[in-house]
């Protein structure tokens, strides 16, 4: 059955969980934060905030489904804003803030391309190479963390034309900030290309069992060469809304999001191993960290306290989802004949 | 095996090839003086790089929160002959083994009852551990460390004064290094633990029905990496004469890639002590020439990402030939 086409009560008790868990978060901020948790500000900023998680948790759940990892992710980001940002300087001569449209554009062609240069080197190495992508994509990573600081010896660059900053701040729709806009015209185009297009339900399929998909006349390659495309479209991607965000680029921002987003697919219930995995769970994952990590800042909690919070809280996750979660829900639907699960028809995999 | 087919073969030639560029560029690599302070350089890392191959063999993903275990083990150390006004070293690494066995033993615990993949769990535990010390810490430097690391990070072996009158010599880190290898090749090579081990890598149903005891094997194999990361951060501590609550943490990527270049395997079953010893000291051979070369140390993580991903690109490519070459003589074989 191609995924996606689960039958509705099927797919909403899969999400219940962090549905469940996402209710529950909402409610304990608003009572510990009364009145300025729900706040309308406060929403906004939530839905400004979200983007970059959201994006680089979904590009790390494409990766994730052909049984692979992208730990590059957030390097590519960063690399794609210090490419357009130096291009940009190079082509208005050092004034980047005045920079005009088309110059912009230009700009911002030429990060991207960059990227796409960096996707089609980490497809290489995996799907030609057969290395294992957590090496193949650690490799790219040091090295687009290294290229990064060369390029700007260490440094901030900052101070870009008022588009770019509209693209990360502004909203053209009443409240709603631009990056959240784009964040639901990237889930949009997802659903389809991983749900309804025949490029999703092959990577589905390849994670799933590669042997079969090999003896199904799916180039496997091709698969494994777009998916890791796409995995660093939606890094570039990230990379122009942080360059808004932040007014600025940098070798090193948001290093420790490479860990948070394996936390949101690990969360939204995407089997490492491949094969499994709901857009719906990994944007309701991303909305959760969101909000805890929102909630905790306003409390004015230790960042470092912070830190061991997330710690407890994935072991709590491990532990809650061991003994009454995911897995009995799923059992549960199978045995209601409510829908063929793929894991049932799968053997047990290792750990 | 072939030679030219093991790793071990290539790493050899890769490193040979680097120290012969280094020196024709910069004679003073090649000095007694040099290397013993790579040697030294590379000893807490290796340490750690023992460790970690006994969890890739295990099978399943790497451990990353071997790093947060030195840093607490190394601080709890630190701070307890700090209090004694003293003490021995034998003690230090007393408290650090046992506190990072103890700290080990929970990844242990938690993924043989959960049954989640390593790597999710020990990013929770890193997060766990660093977190807790920076809370209950408040990221104290602690830049006084005891007298008896003064004495076990500065005792040389084999000194002699070099040109410039400067006393050089032996330390005692990579002596520990090489004890830490050795107890680690004995226990994978030479005992039935060992080949538990490696079974449990290989396919970990049929270990269960060999009569491998898994929980006990997993629990020692994460015990084990903890007391390691406990001598690693006691030798971190005699290296650098602090104990920073930041300064460890962050090697835990290179550590794992100097270990997968040596041979071992993402996917169970497979590594060396040989391969890794060689993996971790390339990365420290490409660290002092970049020095030496008077390179800019900006230019350190291009050199170590391209040098993962060629490393990688030829094992991977031989592994491919060797493939197409076993499927060959299959089809030979099965003709009439």
């Amino acid at each position: 059955m191609k995924p996606g086409h689960k039958p509705f009560l099927q797919r909403l008790s899969a999400d219940a969980p962090l549905l469940f868990i996402l209710i529950a978060m909402v409610v304990l901020m608003a009572l510990l934060l009364p009145g300025r948790f729900l706040a309308s500000y406060n929403l906004v900023n939530l839905a400004n905030q979200l983007p970059v998680l959201a994006l680089l948790s979904i590009g790390m759940m494409v990766s994730m489904l052909s049984g692979g990892i992208n730990l590059a992710i957030v390097a590519a980001a960063n690399f794609t804003g210090i490419v357009t940002a130096l291009t940009m300087d190079w082509l208005t001569g050092g004034a980047a803030a005045t920079a005009g449209l088309p110059v912009i554009l230009l700009s911002m062609a030429v990060g991207l391309a960059a990227c796409m240069v960096i996707a089609l080197l980490t497809g290489f190495l995996i799907a030609w190479l057969e290395i294992p992508p957590i090496l193949a994509t650690l490799g790219v990573m040091m090295l687009l963390d290294g290229l990064s600081i060369v390029m700007t010896r260490g440094y901030t660059l900052s101070g870009f034309p008022p588009f770019v900053v509209e693209i990360g701040n502004g909203s053209l729709f009443w409240a709603i900030p631009n990056a959240f806009v784009i964040l639901v015209l990237v889930i949009l185009a997802l659903h389809f290309v991983l749900n309804r297009s025949p490029f999703g339900f092959k990577l589905y399929m390849l994670g799933a069992n590669p042997r079969a998909a090999e003896y199904s006349n799916i180039d496997t390659r091709m698969v494994l060469m777009k998916q890791y495309a796409l995995s660093f479209l939606l890094a570039a991607l990230t990379g122009f809304i942080m360059m808004g965000q932040f007014n600025s680029v940098k070798a090193n921002y948001a290093e420790s999001y490479v860990l948070v987003t394996v936390l949101a697919c690990f969360l939204g219930g995407i089997n490492p191993f491949g094969g499994d995995g709901r857009l719906s769970g990994i944007v309701l994952a991303a909305v959760i960290l969101q909000t805890i990590s929102s909630g905790v800042n306003l409390l004015g909690v230790d960042p470092f306290f912070v830190t061991a919070m997330w710690g407890a809280i994935i072991l709590i996750v491990i532990a809650v989802s061991h003994l009454t979660g995911r897995h009995s829900i799923q059992a549960m639907i199978r045995a209601l004949g409510l829908g063929r699960d793929k894991a049932a028809a799968r053997p047990e995999t290792k750990e | 095996m072939k030679l030219f087919q093991r790793s071990e073969f290539y790493l050899v030639v890769l490193i040979a090839l680097i120290c012969i560029f280094i020196t024709s560029q910069n004679p003073n690599f090649l000095t007694l003086q040099n290397l013993y302070g790579v040697l030294r350089s590379a000893s807490v890392n290796g340490i750690f790089a023992v460790g970690v191959l006994f969890v890739l063999i295990l099978g399943g993903t790497p451990d990353v929160s071997f790093p947060a275990i030195a840093q607490v083990t190394q601080y709890v150390a630190v701070l307890a002959l700090i209090a004694i006004g003293g003490g021995n070293i034998a003690l230090a690494f007393a408290i650090a083994i046992v506190l990072g066995a103890v700290m080990g033993a929970l990844n242990g615990i938690i993924i043989q009852i959960f049954r989640v993949t390593t790597i999710v769990v020990t990013i929770a535990t890193f997060n766990l551990y660093f977190g807790m010390l920076y809370v209950l810490s408040r990221g104290d430097v602690l830049f006084e460390v005891p007298r008896p690391f003064h004495d076990f990070g500065g005792t040389l072996l084999f000194a002699r004064e070099g040109a410039n009158g400067a006393v050089y010599g032996l330390s005692l880190l990579p002596v520990l290094w090489l004890a830490v290898m050795i107890v680690g090749w004995f226990i994978l090579r030479r005992t039935m633990l060992g080949r538990s081990i490696f079974a449990m890598g290989g396919d970990e149903v049929s270990a269960v029905r060999i009569g491998v005891n898994t929980f006990a094997v997993r629990l020692f194999v994460f015990s084990f990496v903890g007391a390691l990361a406990g001598i690693a951060g006691i030798a971190h501590a005699s290296l650098v004469l602090s104990a920073i609550p930041n300064s460890i943490v962050g090697v835990e990527l290179e550590v794992i890639a100097a270990v997968v270049l040596g041979g071992a395997s993402l996917f169970g079953g497979k590594g060396t002590v040989t391969g890794t010893m060689l993996g971790v000291l390339l990365f420290a051979i490409l660290r002092n020439g970049l020095v030496l070369l008077n390179i800019s140390s900006y230019w350190y993580d291009v050199t170590i990402g391209i040098a993962i991903i060629l490393g990688m690109s030829a094992n991977a490519w031989q592994q491919l030939r060797a493939r197409r070459n076993q499927v060959n003589v299959a089809v030979e074989g099965e003709a009439p």
